[in-house]
């Protein structure tokens, strides 16, 4: 018989039967890590109990503290009880669990990785992981260069056993420099093919919908541009503040946080130019072409373009919350921002003219991310100017969350005798219509690595085009101890409503 | 999630006007504001009384992710008399934070004597235009049923479930019939729908390069199924031979069992299907060569399935999943999310009613 013959499997011939990924080991670096037990693990257990994972797939975590594999599945055991309470089966965790395997061992020294390479082989005997590798950083930021390269020299990079794929979490590096540092860094050892930065924003449904709302449907298209758009507005909010991650925000702020990224990512899909098709490269491309074109900010000039806050102590929902400044590890003289408003031009096309509002910040009166698309007025109206006094612009948001869906403000006349013109908001709820329970972010970027796609990864260039955006701005502010300030609960500092005022312009409240 | 069923009691008589109106009626709210209705497909159900219940159920459980105009038409051209009543109903929940209820809806319709007979003349008019209408058959389906000519002009997708009916091998042939008709829209079938997790088990199986050669070597089928899961059992078979290659040479009715004979590319392969399961319709089932053996088989609480490879005896892979949710909305939910015609299923069709007619 032709044991090694490889035939393909015709029973997967069809599209009513779920892709399932092919072999593969999933190494886990910093697997004592929260990202580990509240996200990976609870979304690969999601996966294996509803059949998306093939039989042959094995986790190995690495790290420092000392566990045996029974004691590494009992932690993950409890946290994924803690993210999925009443939905745990006994039976259906004890098979994942097989699969889960630890090894403690310090990521910096070469000999972990010699053990590791011992163990996967015996993995690839016993469970038929077939040589396909996944090595998932994990771990601290700091820690991935020296994690790359021991995997280089190792020679794990290498994909002549099977693939090798490297996941590397957000932060890209803290700046441009450091974000083409780390990629060269990276990529002397992975190709770009083998590279899944990942953005967890990216995974979700409502975020994917933007490219189905403005490409699935052609009345959008015609009026997406500097013809008919006065200007555009995202905002991502959060009504909480630091929490307990106040160590970590002191480093990173907002602008890092979450502009050179998620606000970042939602501006290329909101801009980008159709792709040809929804493969990687063609949707990468048309978001690094956004990101390119968008105008570089003059360093002396940044005031006009950046304005920065920090939240004070105030009033959320009927509940009084402290100031940044007085959170758990953050420095009673801190300037890192909590809140930013950005005034961005992409030159291209489309857009030439159109500013892009951006802002984002912290402990703002609610949790919402939109899109506010404002029309230009039409040329003339027959109407008189108190006919029209109730009409406002056109606006057509495009709401991310929390309640998916698309609301277009438009004018119409008032019931009754004479010409009243006044605007009416029309809603429309896609996500309440579609979505009740939409899959987790993790779950989906986790299948799409495992399948190979990496449609909703983050390429080199667009990190680093992105870092290269904001850099002057971190600059500017880098050198300044002065932040402006925003009570808690409120829609951000003054400065922020004078960047628009600037432009005859207004933030709209979501 | 539904939070809130609201009824009218409608009435005898009604017209189209005078459902929409009322429709609309059902969708405001205390305060005076009016709810959004969501609206992604037509649902036609053509069922009767004692399945009613259960039908409405089944709607507004999906509602929440296919929000639908559901037009559930029960009715009885036996009874002499006409008689005709309707029933209007939405089913708004609030969700994301919103202050603002999202409505689906259904219009029930009891239709007795005549109009029994022409039920797509009170569907029609009340499907909502530009979306895709799906003509659902609960119970027991066939095309000869008085009132199928004229509904099946206004689908463009038929659901029925063949599990449904008295005589399922009569069920099978017919639908078989059914999908030669050029003119049929495309049909899905609740009882493949139940086979998809148990296909996708198998097929997996298979994924590892060295196992999908032995897709070519397999000898033999057993299949675990209660007495009513024989046609379940032969679609799944006619699956795996129309997918496999396999011709058909012999079948042979054993006790209450059945065993069937094919050939494929290296020989003979055998089908046993025995009716030995005391509860599950489908409960187990065990491809095998020579040296391969690979088993799916349901847990003792049925909710879940542990697969298991062997090579020689020796146990090379096992693991337990979810084999997924059976319930009638769940079934409902995944063919209404499908398109077109399933090609996959049609072969299986034909190959499981060959099995019978040899």
């Amino acid at each position: 018989m032709a044991e090694t013959q490889v035939l393909q499997n015709v029973l997967r011939d069809d599209h009513r039967l779920p892709r399932v990924p092919e072999p593969a080991v999933m190494v886990i670096f910093g697997a004592s890590g929260d990202l580990t037990a509240r996200k990976l693990v609870p979304a690969l257990y999601d996966l294996a109990s509803q059949r998306r994972l093939p039989m042959e797939f094995a986790v190995v975590g690495i790290s420092r503290t000392a566990l045996s594999h029974e004691e590494f599945r009992e932690r993950l055991h409890d946290a994924l009880k803690e993210q999925r309470p009443g939905r745990v089966s006994d039976d259906v965790w004890e098979s994942f669990s097989s699969s889960l395997f630890y090894l403690p061992g310090d990521s910096k020294k070469p000999e972990t990785y010699e053990q590791l390479q011992g163990f996967l082989k015996e993995l690839d005997k016993e469970r038929g992981t077939d040589g396909n590798r996944i090595f998932y950083l994990a771990s601290s930021p700091s820690l991935v260069p020296t994690i790359v390269e021991r995997l280089g020299e190792a020679g794990m990079s290498q994909e002549d056993g099977g693939y090798a794929r490297l996941v590397v979490e957000k932060p890209f590096g803290r700046n441009l420099m450091s974000a083409r540092e780390l990629n060269g860094e990276i990529r002397r050892y992975f190709e770009e093919t083998q590279i899944y930065r990942i953005d967890h924003y990216l995974g979700k449904d409502t975020v994917q919908n933007i490219l189905a709302l403005r490409f699935a449907n052609g009345i959008f298209e015609p009026i997406w541009s500097q013809h008919y758009v006065d200007h555009v507005q995202i905002t991502v909010a959060e009504d909480i503040g630091v929490g307990t991650r106040g160590a970590f925000y002191e480093e990173a702020g907002a602008l890092r946080d979450i502009v050179q990224n998620h606000v970042m990512q939602v501006m290329c899909l909101t801009a980008m130019e159709p792709p040809v098709t929804f493969d990687a490269e063609s949707v990468r491309e048309e978001k690094v072409k956004v990101l390119k074109a968008v105008r570089p900010i003059p360093e002396d000039e940044v005031e006009n373009y950046a304005v920065r806050g920090q939240y004070t102590r105030g009033w959320i929902f009927g509940e009084e919350v402290p100031g940044y400044r007085e959170e758990e590890d953050v420095a009673p003289d801190s300037c890192t921002e909590t809140y930013v408003a950005l005034k961005l031009f992409v030159d291209n096309w489309r857009w030439a003219g159109t500013p892009i509002y951006i802002r984002a910040g912290k402990r703002l009166p609610k949790k919402v991310t939109e899109i506010a698309i404002q029309f230009r007025p039409t040329p003339h109206t027959p109407f008189t100017r108190g006919e029209t006094l109730g009409l406002e612009p056109n606006i057509l948001v495009i709401r991310i969350q929390p309640e998916e869906g698309i609301s277009l403000k438009i004018g119409a006349k008032v019931p009754g005798s004479g010409f009243e013109i006044s605007s009416v908001n029309m809603d429309l709820l896609y996500g309440t219509a579609f979505l009740e329970e939409a899959p987790d972010a993790y779950q989906r970027l986790l299948l799409d690595l495992m399948l190979g796609d990496p449609t909703l990864f983050i390429r080199a260039d667009e990190a680093e085009y992105a870092w290269a955006i904001l850099e002057p701005v971190m600059r500017s502010w880098s050198e300044s101890k002065e932040v402006a300030t925003y009570p808690a609960g409120t829609w951000g500092p003054e400065e922020a409503e004078v960047l628009l005022e600037r432009d005859g312009r207004r933030w709209r409240r979501p | 999630m539904i939070e809130e069923t609201r009824s009218s009691p409608g009435g005898r008589r009604m017209s189209v006007e005078q459902i929409e109106h009322e429709l609309g009626r059902l969708r405001m709210n205390e305060d005076g504001t009016l709810s959004l209705r969501a609206s992604v497909l037509n649902l036609i159900v053509v069922t009767d009384e004692d399945s009613a219940e259960s039908v409405t159920r089944s709607v507004s459980n999906i509602a929440g992710l296919y929000p639908s105009r559901a037009i559930v038409l029960i009715s009885d051209p036996e009874e002499g008399e006409t008689n005709l009543e309707f029933q209007l109903s939405a089913f708004c929940s609030v969700r994301g934070g919103s202050s603002t209820h999202v409505c689906a809806e259904q219009i029930t319709i009891h239709a007795e004597g005549p109009p029994a007979e022409h039920l797509e003349t009170l569907a029609g008019p009340l499907l909502i235009p530009d979306l895709r209408v799906f003509l659902w058959y609960p119970g027991p389906f066939s095309p000869s049923s008085p009132e199928f000519a004229g509904m099946v002009t206004l689908a463009d997708r038929i659901i029925i479930d063949s599990a449904a009916a008295d005589d399922c091998e009569l069920s099978l042939r017919e639908i078989a019939e059914l999908l030669d008709e050029p003119e049929t829209p495309a049909v899905g079938d609740l009882q493949w729908v139940q086979l998809t997790p148990w296909r996708s088990l198998i097929a997996q199986l298979f994924n590892p390069p060295e196992r999908a050669g032995v897709l070519e070597r397999l000898s033999g089928i057993e299949i675990l199924h209660a007495p009513d899961g024989e046609c379940r059992a032969l679609l799944f078979v006619g699956w795996l031979a129309s997918s496999l290659g396999w011709s058909l040479e012999e079948s042979i009715r054993t006790g209450n069992g059945r065993e069937v004979r094919f050939s494929g590319p290296s020989g003979e392969i055998s089908a046993e299907m025995s009716p030995t399961s005391p509860d599950a319709r489908f409960r187990q089932v065990r491809l095998y060569s020579d040296d391969y053996g690979f088993e799916v088989a349901r847990s003792r609480d049925l909710s879940e399935a542990r697969t298991v490879v062997t090579r020689d005896g020796e146990v090379l892979a096992e693991r337990t999943v979810h084999l997924g949710h059976f319930d009638l909305g769940v079934l409902l939910g995944e063919e209404l999310s499908y398109r077109g015609r399933d090609g996959i299923y049609e072969k299986a069709l034909r190959a499981a009613v060959a099995i019978l007619e040899l």
